[in-house]
């Protein structure tokens, strides 16, 4: 297997579909529950809580009764570059202690809890807020029997640590297992799918291999409709977004004017 | 040779060069480091095979498919994730927050009881002491046989928030029976108002259902589709078809509401109304339909009663709908009272005549609450005036499930004296002649009561006016709970026998709400349990052969599991389908008018597979005219209202003449001078606000703008917050006549300047350290007036007052 | 200077003083390299002391390795048994008729068979709970014997006495045989760097990848 350095085989990546999104938050419990995510008695403390995928609203700022409001839900972006043309993520040039890499078979930005040294490099280098520093030890204290929902596919992490979403690799591991043990090399688009993907009731999500011509991913991202979030730093996330809605796409960045093009709304069939 | 200090020295900085020459300072260094990353307070998850396991999950009404995920260690078996299931037609796709996190509802140790107790403390301390079940039982089935034996039965109070038909409903409100209480008192729900609305104008208290899926045009009267309301993996799950941006087949949805809610926002288009004005609203817009000659003929010439005026058998002329909607609906009169320009009126009303399966959905909010009656007719009459009634793609009246019905219970002459007793909270009485129960009239009454016993249910957290109540729970003697959790009501309980978590036992899905088509669920154990509880359904079969006689009598079963089998049989009779191919939705089946192969040989194949899968389902067949209505058709004009109407004074409506016996407006809101805001509670989809707990894990979807540490936020409007010189989380007291609560304000847009948003949800008393003291409860201080006609508390809509604090 | 230009008296001071400095430096070298390991690891025996090469007679299969995954199986989704459950020892094991007369076959009939109690026995070779290392890729996929990186633990009559090290927790078998860290066979040492090895080795540079083993 050959392949030029820095060209991952697979570049998973997400398509949400914010006209679909009804923002009822089941892919953030989806994936803290996945993945093994503590929950501390307060977590109205936004800025030391951990929620690898963040529901964040956002309203249209007019006045009532003209208010619209819309969701976006914001995994980690699984970034390209670093905004100056360099092949990898703002987060992974600053790491001192490699705990987070581009991994080469599948384009995720791999974080290793247990090679972290917790220095929030990394979460001040990330445009997105997309990391999060443990600053208490996991929470499940001793008789309270909440360890008992503990997945053994992801490590619990300690106190001092930063993590982020990870497209769920371990689902990814699961998914190459079960189709070794039926001799298959390959992966089919729908083995592998994120715990958020395969939560949302609205089906907001798709997730595939932006690599590969026939996945759903690679068409949505063509849609008139798909933008990234602050696509003029150039970090290249792998993660979309899709809306019907002028002033959601404004959002996403700084927008010049002539910048955004229109797209037609929700078409109406009646 | 002489130990001296220079050679000591010299011994050491040669050991200390010499260490350097072997692993050990390496090696040490690391494991140490390897340690570092292992601190035994982490915990290790226990590896093992993995599987799955189907179940339905039974935490609210809904029934959506699930599967659990789980991992057989070496010292057990363990559930370590919850997912949708994509076999099941309620959820074709994902489900719920709360559902999505429960695991931890099951795991939390501190959330729940143990094993049978005993109060050990004060009420309220949360104290309790283990006892055996033995112990538990016989002394609830000695304090009955006390309380019959003085000949008081009807002191016994059991509240149950089952749902209704259920099982487990059904033997407690037996068990209740057969001691010879007439208390037996349901949490009321939007479902007991649909099911008054369907006794007035189609005969038959019957469950309403809407055929979503297939209408192409939904007026929804503040119904919060995307928050929660149905069954939400099914709506959202449509609601996501009807988003997709290439479909071609997409209904438009209009929502009608005060507030500009999820809902509201990603609907088509949202009708900002003064709240509490949907039933002006409707007769506006049916105002505009007849005015125009846009209703269905069809239908309302052969299905229907009382549209034109009529002569009746005494030879009076009555007014028909017709007439009064034309006379008193005008759009100009609808837009003042609703506040919607008279052109959206007009509009809207062309839009939803012209739709060919257009209907309009009601019940507020989540639908956890009971709704006004006269809203529900008038919204009703609107679907018949377009023709949408039990019609593909409009709103469909069946009767309920067909399980089997248990007989008569065995009385004998203390129950039949017990039970010639009034009602404690006036329901099926002059004042609430329709409805079955109003749980939050008991508060009245508790001086009379002796024992209540509770069953999945928290009264003290989930009914209007919690104050009151919680006074009220200080005067009954004897209170018994159900409850697996340490709930707000528990905490009051005198003895817990607490029943499993839901996917530790065997339980109903009866009809998920609001589902076009019958469906039967059944969960199954999916984890043995891992506590000393006992399923609900068991106890009270083992309670009622402790107290023996006539009571045991009544009991012939072994446990709950025959009676379910039992009643089960009736399915098997009605036929229908316990097989679903995912492929196939069901409500394409009812487009198509195909029927669902059955996938059973015989009823003891039915039983294991619904056993095993959790499903039976039918496809109805719709377009039935004939309704059980004393007319036969349906009714504009209720005769069954009319019969009351002698009543009517007594039970509050202030219409008079033929209008009070047809859908109509009359203002519901209570008055109260110096409190000029109205405060409108609002659920949310990501937060439980029934009787079960929300898992902590939902707390992370909350905004700190909803709730920051021990405070919830109330949304104002930027205007309101300027007049009261309120800056953003500003500390408030919201307090109405019950009472008061402290929260901060958040400003938004999102919400009227007359009207003050609070989530509900929040401000629990029980439960544990992630829940407990967080935020505010609503209602606590909800004071409405009473539905004329059901007599529940008008829980929308409450006048308030903000002062800063 | 010199050290003959010394006097004697100070000469011989010194020459003691090496001699403390080298029993120093020696005395180190022995609680660095025979001390330290044996007091770093504890030991622990088998619950039962199982007799892997009676059972490879007895189990089918044609090569070793598929002799080995007789009980060592894989799971269909292809998570990797690890060591059997007593249900797998079920299938040949028959309380009502034991296979012979050995008394480690009384034991587990009676003490945990018949209680369906599991038997707690020591992992020689499990990776910390931060790594993930799926055998399925290695044994099905890249058709690496058993005995590549077990050795001959299959083969042999006797359990090994399990040693743990003390600090970090984990089995000798993982953190290094050799104290030196001096490794003969690839079942001496299974730290991160010898899968690097043997990946690399095995033209596999990609899967050095952090996220390939680590979870």
């Amino acid at each position: 297997m050959k392949h030029e350095h820095n060209k991952p085989l697979h570049r998973y990546g997400m398509v949400i579909d914010l006209d679909k999104c009804t923002g009822c938050g089941t892919c953030v419990v989806a994936c803290a529950s996945e993945n093994n995510v503590s929950v501390r008695p307060d977590e109205s403390d936004k800025k030391r809580f951990i929620s690898w995928m963040q529901l964040y609203m956002i309203t249209n700022g007019k006045e009532y009764p003209y208010t619209e409001v819309c969701y976006i839900p914001r995994p980690c972006m699984h970034c390209e570059e670093d905004g100056h043309g360099n092949p990898h993520p703002p987060c992974v040039s600053v790491c001192v202690a490699t705990a987070t890499r581009v991994d080469i078979n599948t384009g995720i930005v791999s974080q290793i809890p247990t090679r972290c040294i917790g220095c929030r490099y990394c979460q001040a280098a990330c445009p997105y807020h997309a990391r999060y520093f443990n600053w208490w030890d996991a929470y499940f204290p001793k008789g309270k029997g909440l360890e008992r929902y503990l997945s053994p596919e992801v490590s619990v992490r300690m106190r001092g640590v930063v993590e982020k979403c990870t497209f769920c690799h371990h689902r990814y591991m699961r998914a190459k297992r079960k189709a070794e043990a039926e001799g298959r090399r390959e992966l089919k688009e729908e083995e592998y799918i994120t715990a958020c993907t395969e939560a949302c009731p609205a089906g907001a999500i798709t997730f595939g291999d932006l690599n590969n011509p026939k996945h759903k991913v690679s068409q949505l991202i063509k849609s008139d409709r798909a933008f990234r979030l602050l696509e003029r730093l150039n970090t290249k996330p792998k993660v979309y977004y899709l809306s019907s809605k002028e002033w959601v796409r404004r959002m996403a960045d700084n927008y010049l004017p002539e910048e955004l093009k229109p797209v037609k709304p929700l078409a109406l069939r009646r | 040779m002489k130990l001296n200090r220079r050679n000591f020295i010299l011994s050491l900085a040669g050991g200390l060069i010499g260490i350097n020459f072997t692993p050990l300072p390496w090696k040490l260094m690391d494991d140490i480091s390897i340690w570092t990353q292992n601190w035994p307070w982490v915990p290790v998850p226990e590896r093992g095979r993995f599987h799955y396991e189907k179940t339905v999950c039974t935490l609210c009404p809904g029934g959506c498919g699930i599967k659990v995920r789980k991992v057989d260690g070496i010292s057990g078996n363990r559930a370590v994730k919850i997912e949708g299931r994509t076999d099941y037609p309620v959820n074709p796709l994902g489900i719920c927050p709360v559902g999505m996190g429960s695991l931890q509802l099951l795991y939390d140790e501190s959330l729940r009881f143990t094993g049978p107790m005993k109060r050990g403390g004060m009420r309220g301390s949360g104290e309790f002491v283990n006892i055996s079940w033995k112990e538990g039982i016989s002394l609830l089935a000695k304090k009955i046989n006390e309380l019959r034996a003085k000949g008081k039965p009807e002191s016994i109070v059991a509240i149950d928030g089952n749902r209704k038909g259920s099982t487990c409903s059904l033997l407690i409100e037996r068990l209740i029976k057969a001691i010879g209480s007439p208390n037996y008192v349901r949490i009321s729900n939007m479902e007991d108002t649909y099911e008054i609305a369907c006794k007035l104008m189609a005969g038959k208290s019957s469950p309403v259902s809407f055929d979503l899926e297939n209408s192409d045009y939904i007026l929804s009267f503040g119904c919060a589709l995307i928050d929660g309301w149905g069954s939400p993996g099914r709506i959202i799950n449509a609601w996501s078809m009807w988003h997709d941006y290439n479909s071609k087949e997409k209904p438009k949805i209009v929502q009608i509401e005060p507030k500009a809610s999820d809902t509201a926002s990603k609907a088509a288009e949202w009708v900002a109304i003064r709240p509490g004005t949907e039933a002006a609203f409707a007769l506006g817009i049916a105002h505009v339909i007849v005015k125009q000659g846009l209703y269905n003929k069809r239908f309302v010439e052969n299905c229907c009663f009382g549209f034109k005026d009529w002569v009746g058998s005494d030879g009076q002329i009555h007014t028909g709908f017709k007439n009064i909607l034309l006379k008193r609906y005008s759009p100009d009169r609808v837009s003042s009272i609703t506040g919607v320009p008279k052109e959206k009126i007009i509009s809207l009303a062309k839009e939803f005549a012209k739709a060919k399966r257009p209907v309009a959905i009601f019940g507020k909010d989540k639908g956890e609450l009971p709704g006004s009656i006269f809203e529900y007719m008038a919204i009703m009459a609107l679907n018949a005036l377009v023709g949408s009634i039990n019609r593909i793609g409009g709103l469909l009246i069946q009767d309920g499930l067909p399980l089997k019905d248990l007989d008569d219970p065995v009385l004998d002459s203390i129950s039949r004296r017990g039970l010639r007793k009034d009602r404690l909270d006036d329901a099926g009485t002059e004042k609430a002649p329709f409805t079955h129960s109003i749980a939050e009239a008991i508060s009245e009454k508790a001086e009379e009561i002796e024992l209540l016993m509770i069953f999945s249910s928290n009264p003290l957290y989930t009914l209007p006016n919690t104050k009151a109540l919680r006074k009220a729970f200080g005067k009954i003697p004897f209170i018994v709970t159900f409850s697996p959790f340490l709930d707000d009501s528990a905490m009051m309980a005198d003895l817990a026998l607490p029943d499993h978590v839901y996917l530790e036992k065997i339980d109903e899905v009866i009809w998920p709400t609001g589902l076009q088509y019958p469906l039967y669920g059944l969960s199954k154990p999916v984890i043995s349990p891992i506590y000393n509880t006992k399923h609900t359904g068991d106890v009270v079969i083992q309670i009622a052969k402790k107290i023996g006689g006539s009571v045991a009598k009544s009991f012939p079963w072994s446990s709950f599991e025959d009676v379910v089998k039992y009643r089960v049989r009736g399915l098997y009779e009605a036929g229908g389908s316990v097989k679903y191919n995912a492929d196939k939705p069901v409500w394409e089946m009812i487009r198509k008018r195909e029927k669902p192969e059955k996938g059973y040989s015989s009823f003891s194949d039915m039983w294991k597979k619904i056993k095993e899968n959790g499903l039976w389902f039918d496809v109805p067949d719709y377009n039935k005219c004939s309704f059980s209505t004393p007319s036969g058709k349906f009714e504009f004009f209720s005769h069954v209202l009319f019969y009351h109407k002698n009543k009517l004074k007594a039970m509050g409506v202030t219409a008079r003449n033929d209008e009070a016996f047809m859908p109509h407006y009359e203002s519901q809101e209570l008055k109260v001078s110096g409190y000029e805001l109205k405060m409108i509670p609002y659920g949310m989809i990501n937060l439980s606000s029934g009787w079960m707990p929300s898992p902590p894990f939902v707390y992370k979807t909350i905004f700190d703008n909803q709730l920051l540490k021990e405070d919830s936020f109330v949304d104002i409007n930027p205007k309101l917050a300027k007049s009261l010189k309120l800056k953003q989380a500003d500390r408030v007291i919201l307090s109405s006549p019950a009472g008061n609560i402290k929260v901060r304000v958040n400003i938004t847009e999102t919400v009227p300047p007359d009207c003050v948003y609070i989530p509900m949800g929040f401000g629990h008393t029980g439960y544990d350290e992630f829940i407990r003291g967080k935020g505010a409860n609503p209602n606590e201080i909800i004071l409405g007036r009473r539905d004329p006609v059901s007599g529940h508390k008008v829980w929308w809509s409450t006048p308030v007052k903000i002062v800063k604090l | 200077m010199t050290l003959l230009s010394i006097p004697k008296e100070k000469a011989k001071d010194w020459i003691e003083g090496i001699c403390f400095f080298i029993l120093g430096f020696i005395g180190a070298l022995i609680v660095g390299w025979f001390l330290f390991p044996m007091a770093l690891y504890s030991e622990h025996t088998q619950p039962i002391d199982f007799n892997h090469a009676i059972h490879l007679e007895n189990v089918e299969g044609d090569t070793l390795t598929e002799k080995c995954l007789y009980c060592h199986e894989f799971y269909e989704d292809g998570t990797f048994a690890g060591i059997p459950r007593i249900e797998k020892c079920e299938d040949c094991h028959d309380p009502e008729s034991p296979m012979g007369d050995s008394l480690e076959e009384k034991k587990f009939l009676t003490k945990y068979q018949a209680q369906e109690k599991e038997i707690p026995w020591y992992h020689y070779y499990r990776q910390p709970p931060c790594v993930y290392f799926p055998h399925i890729s290695h044994v099905k996929m890249a058709k690496i014997a058993c005995k590549t990186c077990h050795g001959d633990h299959g083969t042999s009559e006797l359990l090994p006495v399990y040693q743990e090290n003390r600090i970090s927790g984990y089995s000798r078998n993982i953190w290094g045989k050799h104290i030196s860290g001096y490794k003969e066979h690839t079942w001496d040492r299974m730290k991160m760097d010898d899968c690097a090895e043997c990946h690399t080795k095995k033209g596999h540079e990609e899967f050095n990848s952090c996220f390939t083993c680590h979870k």
